[in-house]
């Protein structure tokens, strides 16, 4: 008797399962949905600058943010067609395997555990770690930190690997590990930390807006590649969006993707050589 | 839509997560030893303290039960250095805790001593006791039993309110859950297996206090 | 000579705040219709679980045991969670909004079910058996009797649920809903301002709070029983 009830269940829930994915094959692929739709939904994030976060006007903006804008663009010949979905760091692959969002670019580092749950598109940045210190503090620079051994404490933003990524550099440093970022920038000023480990371009972000008040060891490591991911299964709408990125690196919207980088990263790009690709060379 | 469970990330990851369930436990047993000395101090002060007294005992649980413990955790954590206080993160965790807890704990020990009958205080000062040893031969036992069944809940919500010190860095339950979250991105399965770890252990420590509750009943 | 760099901070503190405003007021209204339609749905809900805990057959008594020992086990964050995917996985979408709101009532019901039947089993049975013998059907008992003698009771706790529910309105920042921290969040990202940022939100909280718990003093003392 319980058995059964048991039984009838898990028939049930698998049924409602089944209809929901059968339902999701009958609206076709994504690209289409989308073109339907008229509109694109990007998830992201808000409180990362330079990536995603809230101008003084209260809009979104950020280099995540252009990303969707380019898509858009791509999509509609409208570059505000555009809805984000805020989502936490942890909400990334679940609203993408869930059907929440079309597609997520939110700093979001290809590893090959992750590739196994959502499909990454071709990458649009490259970054690296690097430490921020203090100015005017007890360590000037990298060679101070290293030479003071197990003394140090560094902030971290917390990750499985972000003990291994500080050790790599400072082998016997601690290593405390927070869930945003305004709390590793905090640990650094209340002195609960001596020194901060965290992405190039947030570091040079941060010290932009806090001019003379910290400075950069001058150490980077830990190459790692930012790309925006889809959902598992649907070649067709990866193929579009890899499309539409590699245009804006290498193609017709390079000076949109160029603009980007100047105002998030304070960089001028060389425009793409003219001539034989440069993907072959 | 269609998602399939996959936990084989969960189970390879499911010793972090226990010595994670572990130390929640230390600071809530931690948390509920300190806060309940800061809470009896605090009840005996409302209920029969002087006025002064009285009024400052009010202002600290009209202000700790309405503050968000979140506030309080990173007040004491990164403020409280900034004015140079500087403890551990792990004891910063458990002061604040207490200090929180004994807020909540004030008003059930504060009903608890509401609840004995005057009657009692006048039997022992007819036979001789000093109001010290009235309180704590006479009230404070009766009390204790009254209260129980609150300080069960209370416990069981101080153990919950663990979760929070993943904000500063405390590996505890959450921060490890987090933790695998981060890399995995199995986020619906980490947080079934976490959740039934909260689950089973609210209602093991529910259980162990409603047998105490019974063995320190008095007999009909 | 004194040091005035921490006034110079401080106008800063007041300058950003001013650029902020429509985006606190913003949060703060997201945050206070989270909570009231919790702490209404959660009310409504929690009223129903106690009178299945009370009068219900055995089944249902059972039934509901389960659902609110399990609700009361589990971290508010990993309801708000499961509310936003667990949902999504049998194809019924809730946005991030109405997933919170879900979950926090949810939590609210389990709450207010447990004080409402502690009020309910403190009347003495009595009272029901002088009921039933002067003829009023059990709706009429329920509603005349049992009632208000239960909500005099539960007033007190309620009062306190609904401040949790204003506290754990903080929790649907993780599934994108941009009540009051999620701005906070957001501010403290484009200025650095944390601690700054973080006390005025505790200060927000603390106002809506104790609002609130005047405001149950307040209904206490009009509804007491005249001694």
């Amino acid at each position: 008797m319980r058995a059964s009830f048991r039984a009838g269940v898990i028939a049930l829930a698998s049924s409602l399962l089944l209809s929901g994915a059968a339902l999701a094959q009958d609206a076709g692929g994504t690209l289409d949905k989308v073109l339907a739709r008229g509109h694109l939904i990007v998830g992201t994030g808000s409180t990362n600058a330079p990536w995603h976060f809230k101008g003084a006007d209260d809009t979104l903006q950020g280099f995540d943010v252009d990303m969707g804008h380019i898509i858009a663009k791509a999509l509609f010949n409208d570059p505000n067609k555009v809805e984000y979905v805020n989502q936490s760091s942890d909400a990334r692959i679940p609203n993408i395997t869930t059907g929440k969002v079309d597609i997520t670019c939110q700093f979001m580092t290809v590893t090959g555990a992750r590739a196994q749950q959502v499909a990454f598109t071709i990458p649009y940045y490259r970054e690296g770690v690097g430490l921020m210190l203090k100015a005017g503090g007890s360590y000037k620079d990298f060679a101070a930190l290293k030479a003071a051994g197990s003394k140090v404490t560094v902030a971290v933003l917390q990750n499985v690997y972000a003990e291994a990524m500080v050790h790599a550099a400072l082998p016997e440093a601690k290593v405390d590990q927070y869930d945003s970022q305004d709390l590793v920038y905090q640990a650094l000023n209340s002195g609960r930390a001596d020194a901060v480990a965290t992405d190039q371009s947030s570091i040079a972000w941060f010290m932009t807006q806090n001019a003379g008040r910290y400075v950069d060891a001058g150490y980077g490591w830990s190459p790692q590649t930012y790309a925006c991911a889809v959902k598992r299964g649907d070649q067709d709408w990866l193929n579009f969006v890899n499309t539409a990125l590699h245009e804006a690196m290498t193609g017709v919207e390079f000076d949109t993707y160029a603009k980007s980088y100047k105002t998030w990263f304070g960089k001028d790009l060389p425009p793409p050589q003219i001539g034989f690709p440069v993907e072959f060379k | 839509m269609g998602y399939t469970l996959n936990f084989s990330a969960v189970w390879r990851s499911f010793d972090l997560l226990l010595g994670g369930l572990l130390l929640s436990l230390e600071l809530a047993a931690a948390a509920l030893a300190l806060g309940a000395v800061i809470g009896l101090a605090v009840a005996f002060a409302l209920a029969g303290g002087p006025a002064p007294l009285r009024r400052v005992a009010g202002a600290y649980v009209t202000l700790i039960r309405n503050l968000p413990i979140l506030v309080l955790i990173l007040f004491t954590y990164f403020a409280l250095p900034q004015l140079g206080v500087r403890i551990d993160k792990i004891q910063s965790f458990v002061l604040t805790l207490a200090v929180y807890s004994g807020a909540y704990l004030a008003e059930v020990f504060r009903a608890g001593l509401l609840s004995v009958p005057r009657g009692v205080k006048e039997a022992g000062l007819a036979i001789g006791l000093t109001p010290m040893q009235i309180r704590t031969s006479l009230v404070l036992p009766l009390m204790l039993r009254n209260v129980l069944p609150s300080l069960s809940s209370t416990l069981i919500s101080l153990f919950k309110d663990t979760s929070l010190a993943a904000a500063i860095a405390v590996p505890e339950l959450t921060f490890e859950a987090r933790k695998i979250n981060v890399e995995t991105f199995r986020v619906i399965e980490v947080w079934m297996v976490t959740s039934a770890l909260y689950v089973v252990t609210c209602a093991v420590l529910a259980a162990l206090m409603r047998a105490l509750e019974r063995r320190l009943a008095i007999p009909k | 000579m004194l040091d005035l760099s921490v006034f110079n901070d401080l106008s800063l503190f007041a300058n950003e705040i001013w650029i902020a405003r429509y985006a606190l007021l913003r949060g703060l209204g997201v945050t206070l219709s989270i909570s009231a339609l919790a702490i209404v749905a959660g009310s409504v809900l929690g009223v129903g679980v106690a009178l299945g805990l009370v009068y219900g057959p055995r089944v249902v008594r059972a039934t509901i045991r389960v659902y609110v020992d399990i609700v009361r086990g589990t971290p508010v964050l990993v309801l708000v969670l499961a509310s936003y995917y667990i949902f999504s996985t049998v194809g019924l979408d809730l946005g991030p909004f109405q997933a919170g709101v879900l979950a926090l009532a949810v939590f609210c019901s389990s709450h207010v079910g447990e004080i409402v039947r502690g009020a309910l089993q403190a009347i003495p049975p009595g009272q029901t058996e002088a009921a039933k013998a002067i003829g009023l059907t059990f709706g009429q008992t329920f509603s005349s009797v049992l009632w208000p003698q239960a909500l005099r009771q539960i007033l007190p706790t309620w009062v306190n649920t609904a401040a949790e529910m204003v506290k754990a309105s903080t929790l649907l920042s993780v599934i994108g809903v941009a009540e009051l921290l999620l701005r906070t969040q957001e501010i403290i990202s484009r200025n650095f301002l944390s601690l700054h940022f973080y006390f005025l939100a505790g200060f927000l909280y603390f106002l809506i709070n104790f609002g609130i718990e005047r405001l149950g003093k307040y209904v206490e003392r009009k509804t007491a029983v005249p001694s």
